[in-house]
């Protein structure tokens, strides 16, 4: 227990790895896979965020600037201290990639991903967001993740459903309904 | 009732366009927070790392867009750079495509002197952007006689006037500007700038546009 409050965010070993299975599989695998590699579509995946992006959203469903019905009660249940554990737990697991099933759209998506939207004012992606979308502790990791839930919360800062940053709520409204659709499969298949 | 006549005085002079010219406000005027991030000290690291979400328009090493639509800050005075930041969060400067990037939420007032120091000391790139190259005599005459007094005779601008650098600027950003400045509706124009330039053509404006972005930065 006292080993476990004094740890910082980092690689979990020892006790600490120890009670950060135990909540996984407890808590989080049977949406997000035991290995963070959800294979339903609509959860995300979380192997390979940034330790401390994963305990910050954690944290805000709790606060309740992030909404969820499901994640709501479940965070509830636990400390800031799990959510640094859980952050060191799924941030080292090992991402897996999805299947482009539309090459042209993974095309287009990945020119506005390097590129923007100038005319619209949409800023590249793939300045926060990284080269390979890898992410960081700002901004999240997007490589890799299901099309499905992107488009989603794209939708959901759009509408407010999700509070974005500023930065998302303005993005999400600058882009098209094919600029989504088409980012979300190039993204999918990193 | 004083209090009524002191509205209904105001409502006179208001409405005289003499006082009204006699009152127009001062250009850059330093108060509020542009003073307040003048008056900060900037560290460049930190502001490498505030700059990240800028650089998603602006690209990385502040080199601006290949196409000139977002301009080159690097190299850029800070104090030139503050006072631009500040006028477009306060709405003073028109600029509703990146009003939202650099609000309250996404910036400090401490971000925006970091950020300031970090791009003025960044390298200044090849230019990426010049215009046809068919008007150059006619734009190093415009620039000689009317612009080289303030933005300097190679574009170096002047840190503590607020003159920015235009030394190799992207064309397209530079013949956007002007024109809006021209037009007057950049919204926070140096209104001696709007005076010389307000009789200019089209074409004058995309020959001194050219010749500057030509010229090489200091």
């Amino acid at each position: 227990m006292l080993a476990s409050t004094l740890l910082p965010a980092g690689p979990v070993c020892g006790q600490s790895a120890d009670k950060a299975t135990s909540i996984v599989t407890s808590n989080c695998a049977a949406c997000h896979g035991m290995d963070g590699n959800s294979v339903v579509p609509t959860f995300p995946k979380l192997a390979g965020r940034h330790p401390e992006y994963i305990a910050r959203e954690l944290n805000e469903f709790v606060t309740g600037k992030r909404k969820s019905d499901i994640m709501a009660p479940i965070t509830a249940a636990l400390d800031p201290e799990d959510f640094k554990l859980l952050g060191a737990y799924f941030g080292s697991q090992k991402p897996t990639r999805g299947t482009v099933l539309d090459q042209k759209a993974a095309e287009e998506g990945r020119k506005f991903y390097f590129e923007g939207n100038e005319q619209s004012g949409v800023p590249a992606c793939e300045g926060c967001h990284g080269t390979d979308a890898q992410g960081g502790k700002r901004f999240p990791r997007l490589a890799g993740q299901h099309r499905e839930y992107l488009i989603e919360q794209i939708y959901n800062f759009r509408t407010n459903a999700r509070i974005a940053t500023r930065i998302m709520r303005e993005v999400s409204n600058r882009m098209t309904d094919a600029e989504i659709k088409a980012v979300a499969e190039y993204l999918t298949g990193l | 009732m004083r209090t009524g006549l002191l509205a209904l005085a105001l409502l006179t002079v208001w409405s005289s366009p003499l006082l009204a010219a006699d009152v127009a406000p001062v250009w850059n005027e330093i108060k509020g927070e542009k003073l307040l991030v003048l008056k900060l000290k900037g560290d460049a690291a930190r502001g490498e790392e505030a700059f990240v979400t800028c650089q998603s328009c602006h690209r990385r090493g502040a080199t601006g867009s290949p196409s000139g639509m977002y301009p080159r800050l690097a190299g850029q005075h800070a104090t030139v750079l503050i006072e631009q930041m500040t006028d477009i969060r306060s709405g003073k400067r028109r600029n509703p495509k990146m009003a939202p990037f650099s609000d309250e939420h996404v910036l400090t007032p401490q971000e925006m002197a970091d950020i300031a120091v970090y791009l003025q000391g960044l390298p200044i790139p090849a230019n990426l952007g010049r215009g046809p190259g068919t008007a150059l005599g006619r734009g190093q005459d415009i620039y000689v006689r009317d612009c080289a007094n303030c933005h300097g005779d190679r574009g170096e601008g002047n840190r503590d006037k607020f003159y920015p650098l235009v030394a190799g600027q992207h064309f397209v950003y530079l013949l956007r500007e002007a024109r809006l400045v021209r037009d007057g509706e950049r919204g926070n124009a140096n209104p001696d700038m709007v005076r010389v330039i307000k009789r200019y053509s089209d074409d004058d404006l995309e020959a001194v546009a050219d010749y500057m972005s030509r010229l090489n930065s200091p």
